[in-house]
């Protein structure tokens, strides 16, 4: 039996359409495995490295204690600990729905079509792998029209004295026709700073005509942890998916958001930061479907490493033949802090259609001296200078964000020295 | 939309005659189709090779058997049958010329219907040296002997090999070793002729050296091999310009180029390709896949490479520097125009390797009608490259709505002094800009040759006089029936 592939027992599995989708998902993991170093979508990340250990995986439907991550600001919290389902805030907004993923498998015939609908499996291993456990996770639906006032947070907690464990996790969001939404996720844990465990997520979004989404995520793991997320979006026409993800965790981490513009008008702003040192590997990768006419894209990834850590991104904007008049921006810059920091960047573009507006840019470079300069002549210490220096960096994107109190919160995040205060 | 429609609109009335397309009926002296050692021992033979160059064609033989064609570039494209093609060609000739009178009159002519001044010595009066060569094997090497006075060896490959061998043999695949590629280890195995140039100490080379490739035979591929040695403190400015004959088939092109720069030397190296792109319908057409690679071995050392490309049905081409020296620097200028079936995928690779290492590249890209064309960079920066700097620009211009333009940038950081900059853009010809120069009384292909022109200055600026002239002729000539 392939690694990360064991035999537990899983809810659910007197489902056939279940059991079916658990099954092709472990067949495609048997036979792709874990991403081969040559393999073109992992150019610089290599996993092989971080799976030289087995992780098993957590069984389904074990107790959790009780909440206990507060956040600073109003919200409809979601729940779970060690990768399981454990409790959501009573006061869900009108017109949102959340369940349980199993619970939505069960009682919600609908899901069927759009479950795994959007994340292939042939393409991406962990996505693959995430399916052969399918189960646990949280089903999100936003009626059409409803406007939610609050964020949703799904708050992941890992108590890390589970060692080597991996926890699959799906969260299934459909937002109906003209209705608006914040959900962020945040990964955190609590324990032992060095423990390893590995999350494998798959977000699928299914964005309505005229509905907009705007997604927030912290990743924030344990220093010896994986963490890999797929997130895969499919936006209506006029429809709007926004997203953030700061990433400044794990030893291994890769964020993949696909965003399919399927039809006129639709639109994306895929945004992230990432800071990073040790040794980790820390990888943002975009891909931005361009299907229609006047449908537009827009990137912004900034990114800080220090120690002997690695920073990837790769970011592709495709445009299909005949999604004439369409825009699409990216641009990516790093900062290096140590030599023996590394940044590998692949922008991609790729356009079949003439009338289109679109561009990238990379960039990277160290912190600069003339500003350092500027702030010790004037008497601020040196490790608080470039503190201030790379929290301007990552101001640009952070200053993004549309919800001020999560924009607090994620600059706060990305700044350890106002973590302290 | 309807406004894009009428401006921009591909039709197939491209009925134009490839300028160059002709056939030279010379008996060819053709070595059997395929490729096995036997063969490669036939040619090392017929070329009086000595033992060291039999062993190493073999060498890269055995080696090559073991290789996969590689798939990862944005091409498609037959699948070739390397045991198909004949190997070696040479046109039939029983003593060595002497002088120009004793080649071959129609040889001459079809480098007189291409323009090169061969045939008179004055016409370019000590500004060009033309190492011209036929198929495989160099017919005639004009001004050696001016640029023997200064001590500049300029010959072909295989005279290099006989009246040079140390030079030969300490430089020979140093920069492309014959492992380096598929396409690399066949040219190793099999390559047949090129041009070889040193340029001695403190020597500024007095003329601009230049050759012109045709293909010509049916059936042979072409595997050239130029080696480029520029030692301490000298100059050179190296022009290659290719033009093939009309053919149906697909013929094979696999070169190499290696450059060696020494201690504050510089080379400049310019190439134009207009191999036979294939008719408006894709058929026919040359398939370029080419190596070139430059290592800045020296200090201050600088290479700038300067290509137009507009010919073949396959381009795959990746000009490279290697910045070992420190405060080497190296250049990339490109423009590829790509209309109806062809495809190219080209770019560079800049490594830096030694300390305030800079590059710069320049990418133009225009496609038209239903053509495919990509960048692919690779800009690395190593740990010890202190200082080292890099700024990219890809740009690409669509003209129609069939036409594809990709963009595969690399940036690999591994210093944090290291600077790096990249932009590209993609877009079409601005309605704007169009219908200026229409009111003016332009007509559309016309205007739109002008704004390509325009759009490109920025690396035709880079080339020779002469050749930029020749260049944007062949830029219009290129995008000819691609505007409705």
């Amino acid at each position: 039996m392939s690694k990360l592939l064991h035999d537990i027992k899983l809810i659910g599995d007197d489902i056939p359409w279940l059991k079916d989708m658990r099954s092709a998902g472990r067949d495609a993991f048997a036979v792709s495995g874990l991403p081969q170093p040559k393999a073109e979508a992992w150019k610089y990340t290599k996993p092989i490295r971080f799976f030289a250990e087995d992780f098993l995986p957590a069984p389904h439907g074990e107790s959790c204690s009780s909440p206990n991550k507060n956040l600073p600001f109003n919200a409809c919290k979601i729940y779970f600990e060690n990768g399981v389902f454990c409790s959501c805030d009573e006061d869900i907004p009108q017109g949102v729905e959340v369940l349980p993923l199993i619970e939505a498998i069960m009682f919600k015939p609908e899901i069927r079509g759009k479950i795994g609908a959007s994340a292939d499996i042939t393409k991406h291993q962990f996505a693959a792998l995430n399916q052969a456990y399918l189960g646990e996770g949280v089903y999100i639906k936003v009626a059409a029209g409803t406007k939610v006032a609050k964020p949703l947070v799904i708050i992941n907690h890992i108590t890390t004295d589970r060692e080597l464990r991996q926890y699959s996790l799906r969260n299934l969001v459909i937002m109906e026709d003209s209705s608006k939404a914040e959900i962020m996720e945040y990964y955190c844990y609590d324990g032992e700073l060095k423990s390893s465990y590995f999350v494998n997520m798959v977000n699928e979004i299914y964005i309505g005509e005229n509905a907009s989404l705007h997604h927030y995520k912290l990743q924030s793991e344990a220093y010896k942890a994986a963490h890999i997320a797929l997130n895969s979006v499919f936006v209506a026409g006029y429809g709007e998916y926004k997203s953030f993800c700061l990433q400044k965790g794990a030893d291994l981490s890769r964020n993949e958001t696909k965003v399919i513009l399927s039809a006129e008008y639709a639109k994306t702003e895929v945004d992230a930061a990432y800071i990073m040192n040790g040794w980790a590997t820390i990888d943002t990768t975009t891909d931005i479907e361009h299907l229609k006419p006047f449908t537009q894209s827009s990137q912004l990834v900034k990114g800080v490493i220090g120690g002997q850590a690695k920073g990837v991104f790769q970011g592709k904007i495709h445009i299909a033949p005949q999604a004439v008049k369409t825009e699409g921006y990216q641009l990516h810059k790093a900062m290096l802090l140590s030599d023996e920091a590394e940044i590998d960047v692949k922008p991609e573009l790729e356009i079949f259609a003439d009338d289109v507006k679109c561009s990238h840019g990379a960039a990277s470079g160290e912190l600069n001296a003339d500003q350092l300069f500027y702030m010790r002549s004037r008497g601020i210490g040196e490790e608080e200078a470039r503190q201030i220096l790379i929290d301007a960096y990552l101001n640009d994107v952070i200053a993004k964000i549309d919800n001020q109190e999560i924009k607090q919160f994620m600059s706060m995040a990305a700044n350890p020295l106002k973590e302290r205060e | 939309m309807e406004e894009s429609k009428n401006n921009i609109e591909i039709t197939d009335s491209s009925g134009d005659k490839y300028k160059y397309g002709f056939t030279t009926e010379i008996e060819a002296d053709t070595v059997p189709v395929g490729l096995n050692a036997d063969v490669i021992r036939l040619i090392s033979k017929k070329k009086g090779e000595p033992e060291w160059l039999l062993d190493w064609r073999l060498k890269a033989f055995e080696f090559w058997q073991g290789m996969k064609e590689p798939t990862w570039a944005k091409l498609q494209y037959d699948k070739i049958d390397y045991q198909s093609l004949s190997y070696y060609s040479a046109p039939k000739q029983k003593v060595k010329p002497q002088s120009l009178q004793d080649v071959d009159k129609e040889l001459l002519e079809t480098y007189e219907k291409l323009g090169i001044p061969l045939k008179e010595q004055e016409v370019l009066a000590g500004v060009v040296a033309v190492d011209a060569v036929f198929d495989s094997v160099s017919v005639a090497t004009t001004y050696r002997a001016k640029l023997a006075e200064q001590g500049v060896i300029f010959c072909s490959i295989s005279e290099a090999v006989k009246e040079h061998p140390d030079l030969v043999k300490q430089y020979l695949g140093s920069v492309v070793p014959y492992t380096d590629n598929f396409f690399a280890c066949l040219n190793s195995a099999v390559f047949t002729d090129g041009s070889f140039v040193y340029i001695p100490k403190g020597v500024k080379c007095p003329m601009e050296l230049s050759t012109y490739f045709r293909i010509n035979a049916k059936n042979t591929g072409q595997f050239e091999r130029t080696l480029i040695v520029a030692d301490d403190d000298s100059y050179v400015s190296y022009l290659e310009g290719c033009t093939a004959p009309q053919r149906d088939e697909n013929q094979l092109h696999a070169a190499i180029v290696e450059i060696v720069v020494l201690n504050n030397a510089e080379v400049k190296y310019s190439t134009v390709q207009n191999w036979y792109p294939g008719d408006k319908d894709g058929k026919g057409g040359v398939y370029n896949f080419v190596t070139k690679r430059a290592a800045c071995r020296g200090e201050n050392s600088k290479v700038s490479w300067t290509q137009v490309e507009t010919g073949s049905a396959v381009t795959w081409k990746y000009p490279s520097c290697v910045l070992q020296g420190n405060n080497s620097s190296g250049e990339f200028y490109s423009v590829a125009i790509t209309n109806n079936h062809q495809q190219a995928d080209t770019g560079t690779k800049m490594i830096h390797i030694g300390k305030n290492t800079t590059s710069k590249i320049t990418s133009k890209g225009i496609s038209a009608g239903m053509s495919n064309q990509t960048y692919r960079g690779l800009v690395k920066i190593s740990p010890n490259a202190d200082n080292a700097r890099n700024y990219t620009q890809c740009d690409s211009l669509l003209i129609g709505d069939k036409c594809g333009s990709h963009t595969v940038p690399y940036i690999e950081n591994r210093n944090k002094k290291a600077q790096l900059e990249h932009e590209a853009t993609t877009s079409k010809i601005s309605d704007e800009q169009l219908f200026y120069c229409r009111q003016r009384g332009i007509d559309e292909e016309e205007a739109v040759s002008l704004i390509v022109n325009g759009f490109c200055k920025d690396v035709m600026q880079h080339l020779p006089m002469e050749f930029a002239i020749e260049a944007a002729k062949l830029i219009n000539i290129s995008l000819e029936g691609s505007i409705g």
